[in-house]
C-alpha cells in the first residue's frame, strides 16, 4: 500500500518534464533544431529536384500514367530527356537539362483525390525527398491544399497539374504557385454567349453535381449566360453518386417552360441522369440541351440522334477534330516517345500515346512541364534564387500546342477554350465537332469571380447581367480549322 | 427525487423490512412466479427452499430489482420500490449474491471488493485516488481476509477457483454492511471446510442483519434459518420453522423426497 | 498494492523513452520529426482512445476519428476570421481551442449517451453509423465544413515553429498514456472495468452503468479532440473526406496492429502504419515485386493480417510475450497480474 504513491509521483514528474520540454521550445524559432529549419525545400542546390503529384488511387486513379506522361513528354521535347520505359510513363525520365541545369525526377506522389492525402504526398516529396519544384496536383480540392502548402513554403515552386478549382489561385494567391491552364468555370466559357445570343435561349435550368467541381462548372456557365442577359430559372444539385435521379429531374421545369437545360453531371451519373430525364420529360433534343465536358457521346450514351446540334463545353485541350500543325507535331512526338501508354482514356489498356496526350489530364501536366523549362531558360538555369524563377514564370507567355497561355495577376492561366457541338457523322453516329474557340478566357468572368467572392456553391454566383470580356469574340472553327 | 423519498422514509420497527405482495412474473407464456406473498422481519434469517425452477432466483431478482415483476408490489423498509432500478437498491441496504457467481473477471479480488465498497459509498465517478480510497482499499483487503481470500487479493477474479469466486461474491456482499443480505445458493460448489466457514461467517453477522438465503444444502439452511419458506412452481407451498417444514408431507413429496439429498 | 509495482515499472521504463523522444529533434532529420513522428503521435493519441474504451469499457468505438474531426472542424470554424469557408467566427485561437474541445466533448457525451445501453457488436455497428452519419453531416452541411473543407487554418502563435507541434503531440501523448493508465486504478476506472465485465452486477452494486459508459465515451472524445486539434494544426485544413470511412478504418487498424489491450500499442501501431505508408515504397526494387503505391492498402492489409495471425494482441502483445518469456495462463481481460499474482494463479490452476 505504501508504494501506491510512487507511480503517481513518477507520472507527475514525467508529465512535468514533457511539458517543460514542450514549453521551452514552443514558439521559439531560434532553437536551431533541424526540425525547425529543414521543413522547406532543399534550397541552394544546383539543380531542379522535381516531384510530380499524380493520382494513383481514388476516382482519378486511372490517370496516373497520363499525368506523369505529360510532364515526361515536356522534358523529352524541350529538355533533351529520355524516358526509361517505352510502355509506361511511371518509370520516369533521365537526362533532362535546361541551360546547363539538370532536372532530376526525385519522386512521384500518389494522391487519392483527398486533400489530406495530397498534403502527405507533397510533404514527402518536399521534406523527405528534397524536391524544390512540384508539378501537380490533379483534382480541385487537392489544388487548394497544395496551394496553401506552397504559400507556407515560399522557396518551393509549384506548377499545378490539371486541378480545376478557382480558389487555388483566385483566393490563395501563393506567389510560388502557377497554373498554366484554365479552371472548371472557364472550361464552359462561350456557351452562355452562343446559347443566348445565337440560339436565342432566354431561360435555362441547370443541373450539376453537388460538389466543388459541379458547382464550379455550373458557376462558369451561369456567370456568362446571365452576364449576357439570360435567366437561370432553376438550379438542381443531385449529390455525387446518386443512382436514381428521378426526384431531381422532377425538380426541373418541363421542356415547354424553359428554353433549355444545362448539364454538369459526371461519372456514372451522366448516363443515369439523362435516362431519368428521358423517362420523365421526353426525348433529348439538340435545340434544348447543352452541357459541360461530361456531355459527350462517349459518356452520355443515352443521347439519341435527336441530340445533334447540342453544344458542349471545353476542357484543357481542344476537340479532337481540330487540327493545326502544332497539335499534329505534339501528338506525333508522344507517339515517338513511347510505343504505347496504358492511360486512363484507353481504360488503362496499352494504347497509342497520342490518345492520352490529346486529353486534358496529360496536357495539363505537359503544359506545366513546358512552363518549368521556359521559366528555367528565362533565369538561365539559375535556381539558387527561387524568387527570380517565380518572377520569370509569372511573366511567361507559352505557345502551347492547343493555344497560347499567359498568366493573370494571381498566376492563373488566360487560355483559349474550345467549344463543340454534337453532330451525326456519316455512319449515323453522334460525334463531337469543334465549332468555336473562345480566346483569352480568364478566371474573373468580367468580375463575377474575385478574391473576395465566395467559392462557387449551390447559390453562387447569383444571376446578374455584366460585361463578359469575350462576348462576341468567338473564333469559328470550320472543318477543324480555326478561322483566326 | 425518488432516492430522497426512499432514503428519508422512517423505517417502522414493526413493519416487515421486506414485503412482497402478490408478485407475479411471466417470461413469455411461462409463469415463473404466480402470486408470491412474503414478509420478512428485520433481523430475520429466512431460508427459501424449493426444487430447481421453482422461481427462487426470480423472486430474488424481483426483490433486488434486477427484473421488474409483471404484477404485484415489493416494499423494502416500508417503501414501495417495485419499479425502482436495481442500482438504487443498495441505498436501501440491499446486497445480494448470484447463483452463478458474478464477479469482475478482469479485476483482482481486492478490486472486486473495492468496487462493492465504492458503489456503496457512492464514489462511483471519482477519477483520482485519495486518502478515502486508501482506506477503502485497506478495508477491501480486510474483507478479503475475512472470506479467506487474503492470499489471493491480487489474483484476477477470472483466475479464481469456483469456490473462491463464491467466497468473493460473499465478500462483495458483506463489504457493504447490508441490512438485507440475499444469498443465492452460497454453499453450492464449496468444499466441506468452506461450508463450515460460510456458516460461521453468517452466524457471526450482527443480529440486525436480515438474511434471505436460497440453499439446497439442508444442513447449511437449517443451521442458519429461523424460518423456512418452500416454493414450487412459482408458489409458496409451505412455511414455518425448520422443524415444521421438515415434517410437512407436501414438502417431502415435492422437494425433500426427490432432491433433498443434493 | 501488488499491481502498483507493475504500473511503477512500466512508468519508469517510459522515462528514458520520453527523454529520447524529447531529444530526437536535435538528432533526426526534419522530415522524420515533423512528418513521421508528429503524425505517429497524433494518430497514436486518437488510437489510444479506442484502446481506452475497449480495454477498460469493452466498447469498441469506430466514432473516435469522427470526434477527432469534429474538433478540427470546430477549431477551423472558430479560428478563421474571413474567407468563404466555414463560419468564420474569428475567435482568439485559444478560445477556438477551448470551444473545439467543449463541442467535441459535448458531442461525445450525446453520442455516448445514445449508445450507452448497447454493447459488443451492436456498439461497434452503432458507432460505425455515427462515423457514417458524421461524415454526411459535414459533407452536406457545407456551412460548417467548407464547402469542400476548411482551409488556411493557422495554429496559435505559440505553436508557430514546426517542431513545436511535435512537442505538443509528444506532451499530450505522454499525458494521455500516463493519465489513462492511472485512471485504471481509480474508482472511476475500476468501475468502468467492472461495467465491462458485468454491467448487471455493477448496477446491483449501485452504479449507474449507462452514465458511466457515457462519461467514459465523453472522456475518450475529449482526448480524441486533442489529437484532432494537433491534426488540424499540422495539416492546415480539414475536409469531410478527412473523416470518411477510410480514415476511420485506418484508425481502427492502427489500434488493432498495436493491440487493443495495451495503451502503448496505440502509438506503436501508429508508428508502424506511418512508417509503412512513408517508407515502404522507398525500399529498393519494391515495385518490381508488384508493391506500387496503388497497392498500398493491399500491402497494409496483408501486414495487418500477418500481425493478427501472429498475435491477436497486436504488436504490443508480441512485445509483451517477448518481455516475459515465461508462459503464463491468460484469461480474457486478466492481464496485468504482477509477479506474485502470476505465481499464485499458476499454483491454483494446479490445485484444480
Ligand atoms: N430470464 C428468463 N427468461 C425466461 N425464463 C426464465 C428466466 N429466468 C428464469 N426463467 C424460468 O423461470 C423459472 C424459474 O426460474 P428460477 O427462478 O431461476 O428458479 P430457481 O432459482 O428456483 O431454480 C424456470 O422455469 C426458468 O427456466
Ligand atoms: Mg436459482
Amino acid at each position: 500500500m505504501r508504494r501506491l504513491d510512487r507511480p503517481r509521483r513518477t507520472a507527475a514528474l514525467l508529465a512535468a518534464a514533457a511539458l517543460a520540454l514542450a514549453g521551452c521550445t514552443d514558439g521559439g524559432d531560434s532553437t536551431g533544431l533541424p526540425a525547425d529549419e529543414g521543413a522547406g525545400p532543399a534550397s541552394g542546390g544546383d539543380g531542379v529536384r522535381l516531384g510530380i503529384l499524380g493520382e494513383c488511387e481514388g476516382p482519378f486513379g486511372g490517370f496516373h500514367e497520363d499525368v506523369v506522361g505529360g510532364t515526361s513528354l515536356a522534358m523529352v521535347n524541350h529538355a533533351g530527356a529520355q524516358v526509361e520505359s517505352a510502355t509506361s510513363a511511371l518509370d520516369g525520365f533521365t537526362g533532362a537539362e535546361v541551360a546547363g541545369t539538370p532536372i532530376e525526377l526525385v519522386g512521384i506522389g500518389c494522391g487519392d483525390d483527398t486533400a489530406d492525402r495530397i498534403l502527405e504526398e507533397v510533404r514527402r516529396l518536399v521534406e523527405q525527398l528534397g524536391a524544390n519544384v512540384i508539378i501537380g496536383p490533379l483534382s480541385g480540392d487537392e489544388g487548394i491544399a497544395v496551394a496553401e502548402y506552397a504559400a507556407e513554403h515560399p522557396d518551393l515552386t509549384v506548377l499545378s497539374g490539371i486541378s480545376g478549382s478557382q480558389e487555388q489561385t483566385l483566393q490563395v494567391q501563393a506567389p510560388n504557385y502557377f497554373r498554366f491552364f484554365g479552371d472548371g468555370a472557364m472550361w464552359n466559357a462561350g456557351l452562355g454567349d452562343i446559347l443566348h445570343n445565337q440560339e436565342g435561349w432566354d431561360s435555362v435550368a441547370v443541373i450539376a453535381d453537388d460538389y466543388s467541381f459541379g458547382h464550379t462548372s455550373a458557376a462558369g456557365f451561369i456567370a456568362e449566360f446571365c452576364g449576357v442577359g439570360g435567366q437561370v430559372d432553376t438550379r438542381v444539385f443531385p449529390p455525387l453518386g446518386t443512382t436514381d435521379y428521378s426526384p431531381y429531374i422532377a425538380q426541373l421545369p418541363g421542356p415547354d417552360e424553359v428554353d433549355g437545360y444545362f448539364w454538369a453531371v459526371g461519372g456514372t451519373g451522366t448516363q443515369a441522369a439523362l435516362e431519368a430525364f428521358v423517362n420523365a420529360k421526353g426525348d433529348l433534343t439538340g435545340d434544348q440541351h447543352a452541357g459541360n465536358l461530361f456531355f459527350n457521346p462517349d459518356l452520355a450514351q443515352a443521347l439519341g440522334t435527336d441530340i445533334a446540334g447540342a453544344y458542349v463545353g471545353g476542357f484543357a485541350t481542344l476537340p479532337g477534330d481540330v487540327t493545326t500543325p502544332a497539335i499534329e507535331e505534339y501528338l506525333a512526338s508522344a507517339d515517338e516517345t513511347w510505343e504505347s501508354l496504358p492511360g486512363g482514356v484507353s481504360g488503362n489498356e496499352p494504347a497509342p500515346p497520342s490518345t492520352a496526350a490529346a486529353f486534358g489530364f496529360f496536357y495539363g501536366y505537359y503544359s506545366a512541364g513546358v512552363a518549368l523549362i521556359e521559366g528555367l531558360e528565362a533565369v538561365e538555369g539559375d535556381v539558387s534564387d527561387p524568387t527570380a524563377l517565380h518572377a520569370a514564370l509569372s511573366d511567361l507567355t507559352l505557345d502551347l500546342p492547343y493555344g497560347q497561355v499567359s498568366l493573370d495577376e494571381n498566376r492563373s492561366g488566360i487560355v483559349d477554350v474550345g467549344l463543340s457541338q454534337l453532330v451525326v457523322d456519316d455512319d449515323g453516329e453522334i460525334v463531337q465537332e469543334a465549332v468555336a474557340i473562345i480566346p483569352q478566357v480568364d478566371q474573373s468572368f468580367g468580375g463575377a469571380f474575385g478574391p473576395d467572392t465566395p467559392s462557387p456553391s449551390r447559390d453562387f454566383p447569383p444571376c446578374e447581367e455584366r460585361d463578359v470580356p469575350w462576348e462576341g469574340e468567338a473564333i469559328p472553327v470550320v472543318d477543324g480549322v480555326p478561322q483566326r | 427525487m425518488a432516492e430522497a423519498d426512499t432514503t428519508d422514509a422512517e423505517p417502522d420497527g414493526a413493519a416487515p423490512i421486506v414485503q412482497v405482495r402478490s408478485v407475479r412474473v411471466a417470461f413469455g407464456g411461462l409463469l415463473a412466479l404466480r402470486g408470491i406473498d412474503l414478509d420478512v422481519a428485520r433481523g430475520e434469517r429466512l431460508a427459501i427452499l424449493g426444487p430447481n425452477g421453482a422461481g427462487k432466483t426470480t423472486l430474488f431478482n424481483v426483490i433486488a430489482g434486477d427484473i421488474a415483476p409483471t404484477g404485484g408490489t415489493v416494499a423494502i423498509k416500508g417503501v414501495d420500490c417495485t419499479r425502482l432500478p436495481s442500482r438504487r437498491r443498495p441505498r436501501l441496504g440491499v446486497a445480494r449474491t448470484y447463483q452463478k457467481a458474478r464477479t469482475f473477471e478482469g479485476l483482482s479480488v481486492a478490486d472486486n471488493i473495492y468496487l462493492a465498497l465504492a458503489g456503496h459509498r457512492r464514489r462511483h465517478r471519482v477519477p483520482w485516488r485519495s486518502a478515502v480510497d486508501r482506506r477503502m482499499r485497506a478495508e477491501a483487503e480486510r474483507v478479503a481476509e475475512s472470506v479467506r481470500l487474503g492470499d489471493h487479493r491480487g489474483t484476477a477474479a477470472g483466475a479464481l477457483a469456483h469456490g473462491q469466486r463464491r467466497q468473493l461474491e460473499l465478500g462483495m456482499a458483506l463489504a457493504t454492511e447490508p441490512e438485507v443480505l440475499m444469498l443465492d445458493e452460497p454453499a453450492s460448489g464449496l468444499s466441506r471446510g468452506e461450508r463450515e466457514h460460510l456458516v460461521t461467517l453468517l452466524e457471526a453477522l450482527p443480529e440486525a442483519v436480515t438474511v434471505l438465503l436460497i440453499e439446497h444444502d439442508m444442513d447449511v439452511a437449517f443451521r442458519i434459518a429461523g424460518r423456512v419458506v418452500v416454493m414450487a412452481d412459482g408458489e409458496t407451498i409451505a412455511a414455518g420453522t425448520p422443524d415444521q417444514v421438515r415434517g410437512d408431507p407436501r414438502v417431502h413429496e415435492i422437494y425433500l423426497g426427490s432432491e433433498g439429498g443434493t | 498494492m501488488r499491481t502498483g509495482s507493475t504500473v511503477n515499472r512500466r512508468t519508469a521504463a517510459l522515462l528514458p523513452l520520453v527523454a529520447f523522444l524529447a531529444a530526437l529533434p536535435s538528432m533526426a532529420p526534419a522530415f522524420f520529426i515533423n512528418f513521421v513522428m508528429t503524425q505517429t503521435l497524433m494518430l497514436g493519441l486518437a488510437a489510444a482512445t479506442i484502446v481506452f474504451l475497449a480495454k477498460y469499457g469493452g466498447m469498441v468505438s469506430l466514432a473516435q476519428f469522427l470526434l477527432f474531426g469534429v474538433a478540427g472542424f470546430m477549431y477551423g470554424n472558430a479560428a478563421l476570421e474571413a474567407g468563404s469557408r466555414g463560419l468564420n467566427l474569428g475567435w482568439h485561437p485559444w478560445a477556438a481551442v477551448a470551444s473545439a474541445l467543449a463541442v467535441t466533448t459535448a458531442a461525445a457525451f450525446a453520442l455516448g449517451a445514445l449508445a450507452s445501453r448497447t454493447t459488443g457488436l451492436y456498439y461497434l455497428m452503432l458507432t460505425l453509423v455515427y462515423a457514417v452519419i458524421g461524415y454526411f453531416v459535414f459533407a452536406q452541411i457545407t456551412e460548417i465544413s467548407g464547402p469542400s473543407g476548411i482551409t488556411s487554418i493557422e495554429r496559435p502563435e505559440l505553436l508557430a515553429a514546426p517542431v513545436s507541434l511535435y512537442y505538443t503531440a509528444l506532451g499530450l501523448s505522454v499525458l494521455a498514456y500516463i493519465g489513462f493508465r492511472a485512471l485504471g486504478r481509480t474508482a472511476f476506472g475500476l468501475a468502468l472495468q467492472g461495467v465491462r465485465d458485468d454491467p448487471v452486477r455493477m448496477a446491483s452494486l449501485g452504479f449507474n452503468v449507462p452514465l458511466h459508459r457515457t462519461l467514459a465515451f465523453a472522456l475518450g472524445g475529449f482526448v480524441a479532440g486533442l489529437g484532432g486539434l494537433v491534426n488540424v494544426w499540422w495539416n492546415g485544413q480539414i475536409d469531410p473526406a478527412s473523416i470518411g470511412i477510410g480514415p476511420t478504418l485506418i484508425l481502427l487498424i492502427i489500434a488493432v496492429i498495436g493491440g487493443v489491450s495495451h495503451f502503448e500499442g496505440a502509438w506503436l501501431g501508429a508508428f508502424v502504419y506511418v512508417l509503412m505508408f512513408t517508407y515502404l515504397r522507398d525500399l529498393p526494387l519494391i515495385d518490381r515485386i508488384g508493391i506500387t503505391e496503388a497497392r498500398f492498402n493491399t500491402v497494409i492489409g496483408a501486414i495487418v493480417l500477418l500481425i493478427m495471425v501472429l498475435s491477436p494482441q497486436g504488436l504490443a502483445g508480441i512485445a509483451d510475450r517477448l518481455r516475459r518469456r515465461l508462459p503464463r495462463p491468460r484469461r480474457p481481460g486478466a492481464e496485468r497480474p504482477a509477479k506474485t499474482t502470476g505465481r499464485l494463479t499458476r499454483a491454483e490452476l494446479i490445485d484444480e
